[in-house]
C-alpha cells in the first residue's frame, strides 16, 4: 500500500483528501503537515512514497518546499493540490521542480485518485 | 472543475504526459520570442539598445516596445512589424504538443473541443462595478466568478443584488479576508452568516450535517472556498495576460464593523438568498 502525506493548511482540504485517498485501501495517509516546512521534516521522519501539497501555504508556500525535497529526495512522488493550478506559470514551473502532476481545487474524488494510480 | 489552462487539462485528463508537456513548454519558450529579441533578430534593435530599454524599465513601467518607442529607438511602424512577427510566430502549446508528438492534429481538434465545453462556465457575463475603479475588467471578471462560484462551489441559489461603493463592510459571523497582489493590489473579503458558513461547509466537504463541526472547522472550510475563489480568479486573470498572487486566507476578527483601509475603494455585491439570510463579498482596492 502506498503511503502518503498531505501538506495542506487547511483543515477542510486535509480531510477531504484523507476521506479520498484511503477510500479504496489503495493508499494509506501517515501523516499531515500545515506548511511547506512541516512537509520537509515529515518527509524525512515518515519517509512517503507520495507527497499532495497545497502551493499557497503560510510560513513557507508548496513551491518552495517542493524544491526543497526534491533537492534532499528524488524518489517521493509529488502531486500539487491547488486553486492556483489554472496560472499557467505556476503549473509549469511545479512540474519543472519535479512535481508529478497538479491537482485543481475543487477536486473530484476519482480525478485524485487516476492522477494517484498513475504515479 | 476550475479554471485551467489547456496543457494542464491534458495532464489532469491523463492525455498527455508531464514528460511531453514539458517537452512542449521547452519548444515553446524557444519559439515564442520576447520582443527584444524578435526586434534584434530583424535588424531592429542592437544588444546596447536593449539594454538601455531594460534600464529605463527600471525607473518607469512601462511595456518593451513602448519604452523602446518613447527612447526612440524604434518607429512606430518598427515597433508594428515586430508585434506582427511576434504574432504570426507564437507557437500555442496545443500546437506545440503535435510538434513534439504528443497528439495528432485530430486529437488536438477533439480536446480543444472538449477543453472549451469545460471552460464554458467561466466565460464571463457582463458586470456593472458601482463606481469608477482601475483595472475595471479585471474587476469585472472577479465579480463574475464570485458569481459564478457561489453557485457551482457552494451550491446557493441566489440574486445578485445592486453593488454599492462603501467605506465600511457590516459585522456577520464569519468575514473571510485574502490579500492579492499584482495588476490589482487588494482584499478579497466574503462575508457570511452562520447558515450559510454551514452551507458552504457541506459543499466543500461534501457532507449533508455539519452540525458535529467546530467553529475552527466551520470558518476554515470559508477560508478555503476564499481560497478556491480567488485561486480561480488568478487563473482567469492569467489568462486575461494579467497576474495576481494571492496570499493565504484569513478571518477579520473585529470589533464591529469592517473598515475599508485609507486610500483603497470598497466596493460591496450583496448576494441575495431566499431564505433572507445575509451574504456579501467585497473587494477592498
Amino acid at each position: 500500500m502506498k503511503r502518503v502525506l498531505i501538506a495542506d493548511d487547511s483543515i477542510a482540504v486535509a480531510r477531504q483528501l484523507e476521506k479520498v485517498v484511503m477510500s479504496t485501501g489503495e493508499f494509506e495517509v501517515i501523516g499531515h503537515a500545515k506548511n511547506g516546512a512541516e512537509a520537509i521534516k515529515l518527509n524525512q521522519t515518515e519517509n512517503p512514497d507520495i507527497i499532495c501539497m497545497d502551493l499557497n501555504m503560510p510560513i513557507m508556500d508548496g513551491l518552495t518546499a517542493l524544491r526543497n525535497i526534491k533537492a534532499l529526495d528524488r524518489e517521493v512522488q509529488v502531486v500539487m493540490v491547488t486553486s492556483l493550478g489554472g496560472v499557467g506559470d505556476k503549473f509549469s514551473e511545479a512540474l519543472k521542480l519535479g512535481a508529478r502532476n497538479v491537482i485543481s481545487k475543487p477536486f473530484e474524488a476519482e480525478n485524485v485518485l487516476n492522477i494517484l494510480r498513475g504515479l | 472543475m476550475a479554471v485551467k489552462f489547456f496543457g494542464q487539462f491534458l495532464v489532469e485528463r491523463g492525455v498527455v504526459s508531464r514528460e511531453a508537456l514539458l517537452e512542449a513548454i521547452a519548444l515553446q519558450e524557444a519559439t515564442n520570442l520576447k520582443f527584444g529579441e524578435v526586434a534584434k533578430n530583424l535588424g531592429i534593435l542592437s544588444d546596447a539598445d536593449i539594454e538601455k530599454v531594460h534600464a529605463a524599465q527600471r525607473t518607469e513601467d512601462l511595456r518593451f516596445g513602448d519604452m523602446a518607442l518613447k527612447l526612440e529607438l524604434l518607429s512606430q511602424a518598427q515597433m508594428d512589424e515586430v508585434l506582427t512577427k511576434q504574432k504570426n510566430d507564437h507557437l500555442y502549446i496545443g500546437e506545440a504538443l503535435v510538434q513534439v508528438g504528443a497528439l495528432d492534429g485530430e486529437a488536438l481538434k477533439k480536446q480543444l473541443a472538449d477543453f472549451k465545453a469545460d471552460q464554458a462556465v467561466y466565460q464571463q457575463d457582463q458586470v456593472v462595478l458601482p463606481a469608477k475603479v482601475e483595472a475595471s475588467a479585471l474587476c469585472e471578471m472577479i465579480v463574475d466568478l464570485s458569481y459564478k462560484m457561489f453557485t457551482r462551489v457552494a451550491q446557493l441559489s441566489f440574486r445578485p443584488g445592486a453593488p454599492l461603493a462603501v467605506k465600511e463592510l457590516a459585522a456577520n459571523e464569519t468575514i473571510a479576508t485574502m490579500e492579492f497582489t499584482g495588476s490589482l493590489s487588494g482584499t478579497y473579503v466574503l462575508s457570511v452568516s452562520a447558515p450559510v458558513r454551514e452551507q458552504i461547509a457541506r459543499a466543500v466537504f461534501s457532507q449533508a450535517d455539519v452540525s458535529d463541526e467546530s467553529l475552527e472547522v466551520l470558518e476554515d472550510t470559508v477560508m478555503e472556498y476564499v481560497n478556491i475563489v480567488c485561486g480561480n480568479i488568478a487563473a482567469k486573470a492569467a489568462q486575461m495576460g494579467k497576474q495576481m498572487e494571492i496570499l493565504p486566507p484569513a478571518i477579520f476578527r473585529g470589533p464591529g464593523n469592517m473598515p475599508v483601509p485609507e486610500g483603497q475603494v470598497g466596493l460591496l455585491f450583496p448576494i441575495c438568498l431566499a431564505d433572507g439570510e445575509k451574504v456579501e463579498f467585497a473587494l477592498f482596492i
